[in-house]
């Protein structure tokens, strides 16, 4: 059967040369290359112009990836504790948004979060305004405002794989660990948690990736003034200020770090196993 | 040994839904004793595990350990460990830390643990393996680990739950002898559950045969084999053929209207009763010796023995045999009077014991235990 | 104690659930409202969602979301399947760097997938074209056309890319569960290798590929960043329609086409899980019968339940549905593609068209309008030269006209074909970015001004200087454009908004990061500005004049001011794209658009200026008869700028590469 089945294999290498590999390395190449064709490296050579929007990138998702585990974690691990009915409904509650498109679901953001929005004016309805002396809390077009919509938008992201490790765990292994001493504490430390490493894994390269790298998040939450890594490349492709080659080398800088990120925690996880998917 | 109770189960109730598992139980078990509970499985010998090891508590009923109840206390507070059906070892943890995860948990210090892992490694031969992944380990020496990590605890009773049903053949044996070696070695109490009758007679101090979440029968392994309480046991404990039969005084059994002298006795006059029969109890002799004559329709050689069926007036027999009798050749057959075994009528009667449908794998009752004889048993209520 | 721990657990599930559901709740409701705010209830209604099946753009874009992720789906389920068999085949030394290649769609960022493919299609575009036009040359049976561009096709290719990788990963596992004997059984028991995929393998691995299935169809549903960037602007998925509409004023519809959508998904799971419970329980209770059979009496086998066999049929039936769906789904996208019907493809702004017209259109001349729309003109360049732009007429600003014409792209207009020419306004011909008037048609024009809400500035704002003044701290928005914001910058200044000159466009940009350090911005917007000074977000934004009658209409506070220093006015214009493919019809559209009654419609929907002289000159009266009262001078005077206010405007022409670069250096510094 081996043998047989492997021809197949052969048209899907061939359609992977074309959609995955050559669209990188054409990447790379316009990355080196000036507009004029020729080789430069100038294009890496004005990124110093951008440290402040890697940095600021980084920073934000970081702190998007760690909101999400931490709030992702403990709801994986309590979903994954109920009963069979429960789990399927929670699933298909926590799998429901991702149905409505993601920018639909940042947009709902919008109308909350502006300074006329409903949460300024349920502060100033329960008077927590004037209390503060101000006529709005300054909730949209801030750095908070990103961060809050990447974790409303990743989350489940986060939760789903955690929760398909965890759910999978084989019970007897708990009921060891018990059986030899150890509290419902001890259970989750010396046991659940480590075994639960590779979903982790998988959900925080699965919320950190899309956000290092969003432009629609930033752009509608973030009100142009947090540049992040996305509207930067976006803007050298379709937005204001067309060069290509920048925006490749950009983009190929951004996918070197997060590769070497994802291979260094991937190390220090041991990965387990491969990538778990949902 | 000593005869001291460690364990009771005092009227314990299972049920699951409106399924009842385990049907008011009572059980003891004894201080140092390797207790084997057996029977098909869905009889609820887990069950009765996992109410010893804490991980079930029964919906009533009580349990006793040492004279204390301990129907609330949490598994791991229990002095009583669990060597897992498919051994449950921690796949992120290698085999030293698996052995030496009860200990970790209890905060001994570093030394302590390297001095006891090594002692229970050595237990199970184990010796140089303490580095290795769990993964790289065959299923025996998996076992080895499961009980080294069971064991260290140094606990008071060790549950076995089929920790052999993974091995083949070969390596079940061994790990027999091992486990009783083991058992001794540490003089702490075994309760172990399995569906393999040979085991159990093999290793245990008593066997508890269950069926239908109740026991059967409680005994030592020859008390079972020789004196099974009802068709079940008979059936399910080696080779029997089991026949109606009318107790005409005590001592004197009658089956197809002919009389043989049995040395049981105490029952009615002319009760109905069941009568076991086991295969290498039964002497063939010529025609005209016999005091039932018949017909051979099957004939099987097996090594030591041939086995060899033979229709008695339309019921087909099982005789294990050295001597060699052609199939369609006319037999007699001879009984004594302690080869023969008389019960009381149960509600297990006419379900077993008739070889009608003998067949090669008669021997392989395991799992489904329920089967033999079942489809053609006469309907005898 | 347990039972508290458990109380707290399930508080804190409730309170993420909350967290993920309150806002989704909310963009329901607002689909109800009777006004258009998201925020102020002003009462129950239906109207948004008569309006959206009326509105093409959304439908359409509905469409083309779910024929793309239902052919998608299809097509990556099947090839993924085949793929992910294939791949178990090999040795493992191939199977797995091919495994990791495979897996990089599913761990790259998605900007960095769509932003390759579209540099991927492009290529392939430039050397088709190359090929073409050598093809054509050599013979001349068969003309192959020579410009491709970005569209449908190369939006699925994108997502069948992305989705055949999860398809791969979700089969993968049931293969390697799967018995390897059962194939050589199936081959032994005289099955071919096809019979054996059917009868064996598929049944085995249908599990993972229903999941697999799924999740590809979640993707493409979910997707927005690879969409954007391989799908061009002729083709627009909801998410792109979305997003072209969350910079400028997003239309109650999206509520209601959320709530659809919502209520759908919902429907589905619901009946899904019924299902499901209903297989489980029926399972369930088979196998009870089946143990309490086998272990009370030796009772006969039980025979098959009745039930499997009506959930096998529930089964069947949903198969069938679902690839009936399909069916009439791929019909329909063919009969869509093979429409012979004649076509204009334009691409114009958001917003900037009253509809009525494209049907008036259609129904006169039986030419089907394919209306797009870009953002700014720096993104229509950008699509251009990505090969995005499938475009017949354009509707640039003039500066970039000039740059479209600089560089060759800009075809000569035959105006014997269009005859309302002749009715645009001398003052609106031979304007710098067209000299000899060959290439463009007037379509529209304003001025460029501060528009302010009275009720949180006190004094009247006649000065550029309002928007880099620390008074109105945090409650500025400065516009995101470049050209626009340094010109600004620039006119305060006063300088020419055509400089050349270096150190005038440093000072300018020093001005602006100046005040953006102070905090003076609180943010900068293209035609996101509708929201927020609507909505009373921000007290002072600069804008186009005729987006501030939109934005009246919405709320009265609002003022418009051309400051005293001068500003900018721009003229739009109908343009025939090099290489277009349907010029004959391209040149009817601009000739409908160009006369006085379309000028005099759009003129009331989109209160732009017109060049139509005999529109201008009818407008008050046309105005008068629809809305039964006069129109004021002062709103007429916005839309009409007078000659006065117009001679302190400057246009802004083209400005050299080296001039442009800078403005670019300068502007990208400005943003981070």
């Amino acid at each position: 059967m081996r043998n047989k089945s492997s021809r197949f294999a052969i048209p899907y290498v061939v359609w992977m040369a074309l959609f995955v590999v050559a669209p990188i390395l054409l990447m790379v190449v316009y990355a080196f290359t000036s507009a004029e064709g020729g080789f430069t490296l100038e294009s890496f050579a004005s990124m110093g112009l951008y440290l402040d929007v890697f940095t600021r990138s980084f920073k934000l998702a970081l702190i998007a990836t760690a909101i999400c585990l931490l709030i992702g974690y403990p709801m994986a691990y309590l979903m994954a504790r109920e009963g069979r009915r429960f789990q399927r409904l929670a699933m298909a509650l926590i799998m429901l948004p991702m149905w409505m498109n993601f920018l639909l679901r940042t947009y709902a953001w919008m109308s909350i979060l502006e300074n006329n929005g409903l949460l300024n004016q349920l502060f100033r309805a329960v008077g927590l305004l004037r209390l503060l002396g101000v006529d709005h809390l300054e909730l949209i077009r801030t750095q908070g405002a990103v961060v809050l919509g990447m974790v409303y938008n990743y989350l489940p992201f986060m939760i789903l794989p955690i929760y398909s490790v965890i759910v999978k765990l084989d019970a007897s292994l708990l009921e060891a660990a018990r059986d030899l001493g150890a509290s419902s504490l001890g259970v989750f430390r010396k046991v659940i948690f480590p075994l639960s490493l590779p979903g982790v894994l998988s959900g925080v390269t699965m919320v950190f990736v899309p956000s290092v790298s969003t432009f629609a998040i930033s752009r509608l939450l973030g009100g142009g003034k947090q540049m992040m890594l996305g509207d930067l490349i976006e803007q050298q492709f379709l937005g204001g200020a067309y060069d290509p080659n920048l925006g490749a080398a950009i983009a190929l800088v951004m996918m070197v770090i997060v590769v070497v990120c994802m291979a260094v925690m991937t190390h220090f996880g041991e990965g387990e196993e491969q990538a778990v998917v949902l | 040994m000593s005869k001291k109770e460690l364990i009771r189960l005092s009227d314990c109730v299972v049920k699951f839904d409106d399924e009842i598992i385990l049907d008011h139980l009572n059980l003891y078990i004894n201080d140092k004793e390797f207790l084997t509970l057996l029977g098909p499985s869905g009889c609820g010998k887990t069950t009765t595990l996992r109410i010893i090891g804490g991980f079930l508590t029964p919906n009533s009923g009580d349990v006793f350990f040492d004279g204390g109840r301990i129907n609330d206390v949490p598994p791991h507070k229990r002095q009583v460990n669990t060597v897992f059906q498919k051994y449950a070892l921690f796949p992120h943890l290698n085999v030293f830390e698996n052995v030496a995860f009860g200990l970790r948990i209890a905060k001994v210090s570093g030394d302590e643990v390297r001095r006891r892992v090594t002692e229970m490694l050595e237990l199970v031969n184990l010796k140089g393996f303490e580095k290795r992944p769990i993964s790289s380990l065959s299923g025996g020496q998996q076992q080895r680990v499961a009980i080294a990590r069971a064991l260290v605890n140094r606990p008071k009773v060790l549950l076995l739950d089929e920790p052999l049903g993974a091995l083949d053949m070969r390596l079940r044996k061994d790990m027999q002898s091992e486990l009783k070696r083991i058992q001794q070695e540490m003089g702490i109490t075994f309760v172990y559950v399995t569906h393999d009758q040979e085991e159990a007679l093999a290793m245990s101090d008593t066997v508890v045969v269950m069926d239908g979440g109740r026991i059967q029968q409680i005994g030592t392994p020859e008390d079972i084999y020789n004196e099974p309480k009802n068709a079940f046991v008979a059936d399910f404990i080696g080779e029997s053929n089991i026949l109606d039969g009318v107790m005409r005084a005590d001592g004197v059994v009658e089956i197809f209207n002919r009389r043989f002298q049995c040395l049981d006795g105490g029952f009615a006059p002319d009760e109905p009763v069941d009568v076991v029969i086991r295969p290498e109890d039964v002497d063939i002799v010529s025609e005209d010796q016999g005091q039932l004559k018949g017909t051979v329709t099957q004939v099987t050689f097996k090594g030591v023995h041939y086995d060899t069926i033979v229709d008695f007036y339309g019921f087909k027999w099982l005789i294990q045999t050295t001597d060699y009798c052609p199939v369609d050749s006319r037999i007699g057959i001879k009984i004594d009077p302690d080869g023969i075994h008389v019960m009381k009528k149960s509600a297990y009667s006419g379900m077993f014991g008739d070889y009608s449908s003998y067949s090669e794998e008669y021997d392989e009752i395991g799992d489904a235990g329920v089967e033999p004889g079942g489809e053609d048993s006469g309907d005898e209520e | 104690m347990k039972g508290k721990r458990k109380g707290a657990g399930r508080l804190l599930m409730a309170l993420v659930f909350l967290f993920l559901y309150a806002p989704i709740l909310l963009l329901i409701v607002f689909s109800f409202n009777s006004g258009n705010s998201s925020v102020v209830w002003r009462g129950f209604s239906l109207d948004w969602y008569v309006k959206l099946f009326q509105d093409r753009l959304i439908m359409e874009s509905v469409y083309t979301t779910l024929l793309v992720s239902i052919l998608a789906t299809i097509i990556s389920t099947v090839a993924g399947t085949f793929a992910a068999i294939g791949l178990f085949g090999l040795k493992r030394r191939w199977r797995s760097p091919l495994m990791t290649v495979s897996n990089i769609p599913t761990v790259n960022a998605d900007i960095v997938t769509g932003v390759s493919m579209c540099l991927l299609f492009a290529a392939i575009f430039q050397s088709w074209g190359v090929f073409a036009r050598w093809f054509n040359g050599v013979q001349s049976v068969v003309e192959l056309p020579t410009r491709l561009t970005l569209g449908f096709t190369t939006l699925l290719l994108s997502h069948i890319a992305f989705d055949i990788p999860y398809v791969i990963l979700n089969v993968s596992p049931k293969l390697r569960q799967m018995d390897k004997n059962l194939i050589d059984a199936a081959q032994d028991l005289g099955c071919t290798w096809f019979q054996a995929f059917w009868k064996v393998i598929l049944p085995e691995i249908k599990p993972g590929v229903v999941s697999g299935a799924l999740i590809a169809f979640t993707m493409s549903v979910d997707d927005f960043v690879i969409s954007y960037f391989t799908a061009g602007s002729a083709t627009s998925t909801l998410a792109m329609t979305i997003y072209g509409m969350t910079k400028k004023r997003v239309s109650p519809e999206i509520n209601a086409v959320s709530t659809l959508l919502f209520v759908t998904v919902l429907v589905l799971l619901i009946l899904s899980n019924v299902l499901e419970a209903r297989q489980e329980k029926l399972a369930r209770r088979r196998e009870d019968a089946l143990k309490s059979g086998a272990e009370h009496r030796p009772a006969p086998r039980p025979r098959p339940a009745p039930p499997a066999v009506t959930r096998k049929a529930w089964f069947r039936r949903a198969v069938a549905l679902v690839s009936a769906g399909a069916l009439c789904v791929v019909i329909a996208a063919l009969a869509a593609a093979t429409n012979a019907q004649p076509v204009v493809n334009v691409c114009s702004w958001g917003e900037y068209i009253d509809e009525e017209l494209i049907t008036q259109f259609e129904e006169e001349t039986g030419i089907r309008v394919n209306y797009q729309t870009a953002e700014s003109n720096e993104t229509l360049y950008s699509l251009l030269k990505s090969g995005g732009g499938d475009y017949d007429v354009i509707v640039p600003s003039d500066y970039m006209i000039s740059q479209l014409i600089e560089e060759d792209m800009l075809a000569p207009l035959d105006y014997s074909k269009i005859p309302n020419f002749a009715l645009i306004d001398d003052q609106f011909k031979n304007l710098p970015y067209d000299p000899d008037n060959l290439y463009t048609v007037p379509y529209a024009w304003g001025t460029l001004g501060i528009i302010y809400n009275a009720s949180m500035v006190d004094e009247d704002i006649t000065s550029w200087s309002a928007m880099f003044d620390d008074k109105y701290a945090g409650q500025v928005m400065l516009i995101n454009n470049s050209r626009d914001a340094l010109g600004i910058a620039l006119m305060y200044l006063g300088y020419s908004v055509n400089t050349t000159d270096e150190q005038e466009l440093q000072e300018a940009y020093d001005l602006l990061r100046d005040a953006s350090d102070r905090g003076v911005y609180q943010g900068k917007v293209m035609d996101e500005v509708f929201q927020v000074m609507e909505g009373g977000n921000a007290a002072i934004a600069t804008y186009y004049a005729g987006d501030y009658l939109t934005m009246l209409e919405n709320n009265e506070d609002l003022r418009f001011v051309i400051p005293e220093e001068g500003s900018n006015w721009f003229v739009d214009a109908m343009c025939l794209l090099k290489g277009a493919r349907h010029p004959e019809e391209a040149h009817a559209w601009i000739n409908f658009m160009a006369s006085t009654d379309a000028c005099l419609a759009n003129l009331d929907y989109i209160w732009y200026g017109t060049a139509n002289r005999e529109a201008i000159e009818a407008y008050p009266a046309y105005y008068e008869e629809l809305y039964g009262e006069e129109l004021d001078q002062e709103t007429f005077d916005i839309i009409q700028t007078p000659p006065e206010v117009l001679e302190r405007c400057e246009m802004y022409l083209v400005l050299p590469k080296e001039t442009r670069d800078l403005y670019k250096r300068l502007w990208i510094s400005l943003g981070v």
